[in-house]
């Protein structure tokens, strides 16, 4: 009974501290490479990581053409879409943010 | 007799006119906080602000480089800036002085966080003391609103440490921050302020004619405050725009060329009102 006290309260804690990590805007950024190569870069700002943020990138029919997560420096690769696109970071609810393609310059 | 008096009064006045208006090493663009990395064009002038009086000729900057920093954990990435010097005049509102500017490409200042800008100068020969001046200096820019490595040390021979953003300033807001010098803490150092009191013009390489405040007495043109026991200092910000802070001599240096050097740590932040 104690030990799932315990227990409970350890979820408890972790759920709290989730939610405070998430009390912080998201960010992302992505330029065109110029070589046929997008690379966004994403954040908090709070200045946490954003390492393992789930990331999509989709054409105007909402297909994910691919998908993936930021790297160990808060970066994604991927090869630029041939027509519109836009791009997903995907930081939780209320942590998300579209890029549309167009706005991905060089 | 009494010609001689007047005379040498006003000797007295100018020699003791001279030293109320600082030196402050400037590295300067006209926005810090941006939304996106863009080309950034950057001027180096050794003037005296408020005034936007003598500009002082630069020699060839000892080192010129930025500490980029994309998130708190993030690596601190150096990157040398001295192939994108080019020398510039710069014209005061009482003559002209060699100074600098670099254009940073787009490249490598459009990642979002935090780029510490660090120069330092070649030591200046001030003939009237008798002594070189060399004011290492930082000014910090911002893309995206992510943090990175402000607060973190650059590890020169004396500077700032900001304890709030220096380019996140509101106008009112308290400006705080730890003077080093080798690292180690300066307690009651002289520190002076001035506030850039004619707006640098970048295409016509000068300051503006009009200035934007009037100083009541000479004791205002350069503030002085002094570093505590533990070498901070606070400075609520009374108006918007630049003010830089210069600590006069804190670095270990002192010594050059037979001569003596006063080697100066320099920050510079912008307030920006609220709207
Ligand atoms: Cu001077």
């Amino acid at each position: 009974m104690r030990k799932m006290t315990a227990k409970i309260i350890m979820v408890g804690l972790i759920v709290l501290s989730a939610s405070a990590a998430f009390a912080h805007s998201p960010l992302c950024s992505c330029f065109d490479n110029g070589d046929g190569t997008v690379l966004c870069e994403g954040g908090f700002s709070d200045g946490s990581s954003a390492s393992g943020v789930r990331i999509f990138v989709k054409s105007e029919s909402e297909e994910v053409l691919s998908k993936g997560t930021m790297n160990e420096s808060s970066e994604f690769e991927f090869k630029k879409p041939e027509g519109a696109y836009t791009v997903t970071f995907d930081g939780g609810e209320g942590h998300s943010i579209v890029i549309d393609g167009s706005d991905i310059v060089e | 007799m009494k010609f001689k008096v007047v005379f040498l009064n006003l000797l007295a006045i100018v020699a003791f006119a001279i030293p109320a208006f600082a030196h402050f090493q400037m590295v300067y663009t006209p926005e810090i906080a941006v939304n996106k990395g863009d080309q950034t064009q950057l001027k180096l002038v050794f003037t005296h602000p408020f005034e936007a009086g003598h500009t002082m000729d630069m020699g060839v900057p000892e080192e010129f480089y930025m500490l980029h920093q994309k998130g708190e954990e993030g690596k601190t990435k150096k990157v040398d800036l001295k192939s994108y010097l080019k020398p510039i005049t710069w014209k005061s509102l009482t003559n002209s002085g060699k100074a600098y500017e670099a254009n940073l490409p787009k490249k490598i200042v459009r990642s979002m966080g935090d780029y510490t800008l660090v120069l330092v100068p070649a030591p200046y020969f001030e003939s009237e003391e008798d002594v070189y001046i060399q004011q290492i200096t930082k000014t910090y820019m911002n893309v995206g609103g992510m943090p990175g490595n402000w607060s973190v040390p650059a590890g020169l021979k004396t500077e700032w440490i900001p304890l709030v953003k220096p380019y996140a300033m509101w106008t009112g807001m308290t400006f705080k921050a730890q003077l080093l010098s080798s690292g180690k803490p300066v307690p009651n150092a002289d520190v002076e302020v001035e506030y850039m009191n004619h707006a640098p013009e970048m295409k016509k390489n000068g300051f503006a004619k009009k200035a934007n405040s009037e100083a009541p007495q000479d004791a205002f043109v350069t503030m002085g405050i002094k570093t505590d026991a533990q070498g901070y200092i606070e400075f609520a910000v009374p108006k918007a725009g630049w003010w830089g802070f210069c600590a006069l001599g804190s670095g270990p240096d002192k010594e050059f060329k037979g001569k003596e050097l006063s080697q100066d740590a320099v920050i510079w932040l912008k307030a920006v009102d609220m709207k």
